[in-house]
């Protein structure tokens, strides 16, 4: 044992004064069930708070991170969106564009209006033909469509 | 100890064996802290109170948390009675309190180191009285002083050590 120790030993041995009788006689009248029922009533809400936040607080956190996450992957849209706009090539840009119209056929056909009076008509059968040319893609694209033109002409002026 | 107390039905034999085992040291640090005994009384009966409603149930309360509150308790009393007591200081005469039990032979000695208590800083003092007299471990008083364990052990020890040089002449 050295110096210190027994310095610590030498005033450990002395006690703290006895207090007096009539202050220890009104400790001892502080009775338990006087005292804690409050305790237990305030105590126990304030416990339940302490412990409530202590614990809600980070659970939030945690919820709100886990429904981020839950969102990110269950609408993968924009994400994908992204992707497909950089992978699906640029549209056709088309280098030539070639509108054609061949006259297949022209005659003409008399008909009456409902008074009996003649109407002739005159009528052409008209094909339609679209061609367009991607060169860079080696894409050609036709399209061919008839188209039928119908005029009226009053048999007076013919 | 506390188990002694059942709680529900309080024991009254339990509370007074926690008295007796408590209240001198509760009562000493009281009295470190304050000028008037009646206020360490005060002190004392209202913090054993506080901390006895702080627990969830009705067992007598941990030690080193009625060390805490008489501490903070005395600090606002300091605040509020400091004007008071300075003047009343000069008018009426406190009777001596010794803070510790002495024999006849070992009286001076006690006095000396009573003088040597009062001499040191208060962040010693507090530190080395709720370990030697208290019981307290390090952790608690670190907790009852709401510093950290390292602090309250270096302030121990620094007090000790203090403590020693100036009684070194009753220990010779």
């Amino acid at each position: 044992m050295n110096d210190l120790e027994r310095f610590e030993q030498e005033l450990r041995s002395l006690k703290p004064a006895r207090p007096p009788a009539e202050f220890m006689e009104r400790l001892r009248e502080l009775e338990p069930a006087r005292v804690a029922p409050q305790a237990d009533s305030h105590g126990q809400t304030q416990w339940l708070w302490a412990h409530l936040v202590r614990w809600l607080v980070p659970a939030t956190a945690v919820l709100a991170a886990a429904g981020f996450v839950w969102f990110k992957y269950s609408h993968p849209k924009t994400q994908h969106g992204r992707s497909l706009a950089v992978t699906v090539p640029p549209p056709l840009k088309a280098d030539s564009v070639q509108i054609d119209e061949q006259l297949v056929g022209a005659f003409d056909a008399v008909g009456r209006l409902p008074n009996g009076e003649p109407v002739r008509f005159h009528c052409r059968e008209w094909m339609d033909n679209v061609v367009l040319r991607d060169k860079t893609r080696g894409v050609v694209i036709e399209q061919r469509t008839p188209r039928v033109e119908v005029v009226p002409v009053r048999f007076e002026t013919y | 100890m506390n188990g002694d107390l059942e709680h529900g039905t309080a024991n009254l034999s339990g509370w007074e064996r926690w008295l007796e085992q408590h209240a001198s040291r509760l009562l000493l640090f009281a009295r470190q802290r304050t000028r008037v005994e009646a206020d360490a009384q005060d002190l004392v009966q209202e913090a054993v109170i506080e901390a006895w409603r702080r627990r969830k149930l009705p067992q007598p309360p941990e030690v080193a948390l009625v060390f805490a509150t008489i501490r903070r308790r005395a600090v606002d009393l300091a605040r509020s009675t400091d004007r008071r007591a300075t003047r009343e200081a000069h008018t009426v005469q406190e009777t001596a309190v010794h803070w510790f039990d002495s024999s006849v032979e070992d009286r001076e000695r006690t006095r000396l180191i009573e003088q040597a208590m009062c001499s040191l800083p208060e962040i010693y003092r507090e530190a080395v009285t709720l370990k030697i007299w208290g019981g307290l471990t390090f952790a608690e008083i670190a907790e009852a002083l709401q510093i950290p364990a390292n602090t309250a052990a270096s302030r121990y020890r620094y007090g000790i050590d203090e403590l020693r040089k100036l009684t070194r002449e009753a220990f010779a």
